[in-house]
């Protein structure tokens, strides 16, 4: 397996490229998620509709399929033109931010009628009701939610291959091909995204552990 | 001078009536309770009294002001009247003493020090200042309904609506958050009360109001009710509560 060190700074490259659209897809996810949850919970009919088109298209279809549809027409349709990249993270942000609105709503809806009275009667504007009661609880309920839903993205970036993104399974399939080496290769490969993303759910766990508060457990 | 009064109040659901044509008044200092049967429209009148619900139709004044006809500004309002929920509805993530300060610095703009003495005050009203840094999951059902009715009195609002605040409580847990409620009656803290707990309304009520099918059928004084109830439902619901 010592050939692989010769590759170690475009290993190391595709891992980091790996990482980031990870993090940037699940990140965006987030914000995606909340704002699809409370438009799904609090806004009105139309905005609804919109919300539950989103997420049943982007949950109801194959992310490569996606991965497809966004590079080739979002350029025609936009003008814009788009590196692979950029497809790559607005994917995963859509794709994940429909599965994230699902997780949120259910935390927020669980728990918070009664609270969101409560909060109601001492005066708090809705804006404030949101940021200082139904999100913070909400966030904090979903982790266990986000650990799946992170080593779910953290895999998914593997389709990124198909529109030509160096991301670390793409280095990979270069290395093999320059080396005729696959089994080292791809054994290589594979326990380096195994360990990462054990790691990360490790993480997210402890995480977990430090910002639980009592009576506030995971309703999903 | 009426603090909070309502006129012809009607609550619809639907195709439910919860509220019909209700109007009632509670003055500066006064004590009110009203009781019922379940489903007799206690709570939906506290909830549109309290603003937390649009009456179908009707009028709600606050200090003599028509609130919706005049299009005030509700959360304002929301703000000087407290409400007590069945349910201890207090919010899961913070502290007693979080709880409380809530509403002290993000509605009345109370610094973060003026905030914790007041509510720290206010805690202490309730008898739960040891109680302020816990969470409600580590309060008891009681202890939660005191906390909830002192971040109501933080707000220092001009009247408090309650809820049933002790249906929902074991029996050796009603005392504790009666006993604070009576301790705010003489205080001279205006509030209308819906319980089914007689013998506190009894000390506590200047008026008792009876309520069934969402129409209040009877209205008097304690003493009233526990001798002589003029109607014929109430005189019935009078003896099933009394046993």
């Amino acid at each position: 397996m010592l050939f692989l060190l010769d590759f170690s700074d475009f290993l190391l490259n595709g891992f980091l490229t790996t990482l980031q659209v990870t993090l940037v897809g699940v990140g965006l996810g987030i914000i995606l998620g909340i704002l699809a949850a409370l438009g799904d919970i609090y806004g009105g009919k139309i905005v609804k509709i919109i919300v539950n088109v989103y997420v049943e298209f982007f949950r109801g279809s194959p992310l490569i399929a996606q991965l497809f549809l966004i590079y080739f027409t979002l350029p025609v349709l936009t003008g814009l033109k788009l590196d692979v990249i950029t497809v790559g993270y607005l994917t995963l942000a859509l794709n994940s931010g429909a599965y994230q609105k699902g997780y949120l709503k259910g935390a927020m809806e669980a728990v918070f009628k009664d609270q969101f009275l409560a909060a109601l009667s001492l005066g708090l504007p809705l804006r404030k009701i949101l940021m200082y009661v139904v999100v913070p609880q909400s966030l904090r309920i979903v982790i266990p939610a986000w650990s799946n839903e992170l080593a779910s993205m953290a895999k998914s970036t593997t389709a990124l291959i198909v529109i030509g993104v160096r991301e670390f399974l793409n280095t990979g399939v270069s290395i093999t091909a320059q080396t005729f080496k696959p089994l080292e290769t791809y054994l290589f490969i594979t326990i380096v995204y195994f360990i990462w993303i054990y790691s990360m759910l490790k993480i997210l766990d402890i995480i977990y552990n430090r910002v639980k508060i009592p009576g506030l457990e995971p309703v999903i | 001078m009426n603090v909070l009064e309502c006129k012809n109040l009607v609550k619809v659901y639907g195709k439910v009536v919860a509220v019909k044509n209700v109007s009632l008044g509670i003055g500066r200092g006064e004590t009110k309770v009203i009781f019922g049967p379940s489903g007799s429209g206690k709570s939906t009148l506290l909830r549109c009294l309290g603003l937390l619900e649009k009456p179908t139709s009707g009028n709600i004044y606050f200090n003599n002001v028509d609130v919706y006809a005049t299009k005030q500004d509700l959360n304002k309002l929301r703000a000087k009247i407290g409400f007590v929920f069945q349910e201890p509805s207090l919010f899961r993530h913070l502290t007693a003493l979080r709880n409380v300060m809530l509403g002290l610095k993000h509605v009345l703009g109370y610094s973060e020090e003026e905030s914790r003495s007041k509510a720290m005050e206010a805690l202490r009203l309730v008898k739960m200042e040891d109680w302020a840094n816990y969470y409600p999951a580590q309060l008891s059902g009681g202890q939660q309904q005191r906390v909830g009715i002192a971040r109501a009195i933080a707000m220092d609002p001009e009247i408090i609506l309650f809820d049933e605040p002790t249906a929902a409580l074991d029996v050796e847990l009603k005392w504790e958050v009666i006993s604070v409620m009576k301790d705010l009656a003489d205080r001279g803290i205006t509030m209308l009360i819906a319980t089914h707990e007689l013998r506190f309304a009894k000390e506590v009520a200047d008026e008792m109001i009876f309520m069934d099918q969402g129409e209040i059928i009877e209205i008097g004084d304690a003493e009233q009710f526990f001798t002589s109830p003029t109607t014929e439902r109430a005189r019935r619901f009078m003896a099933k509560l009394l046993g």
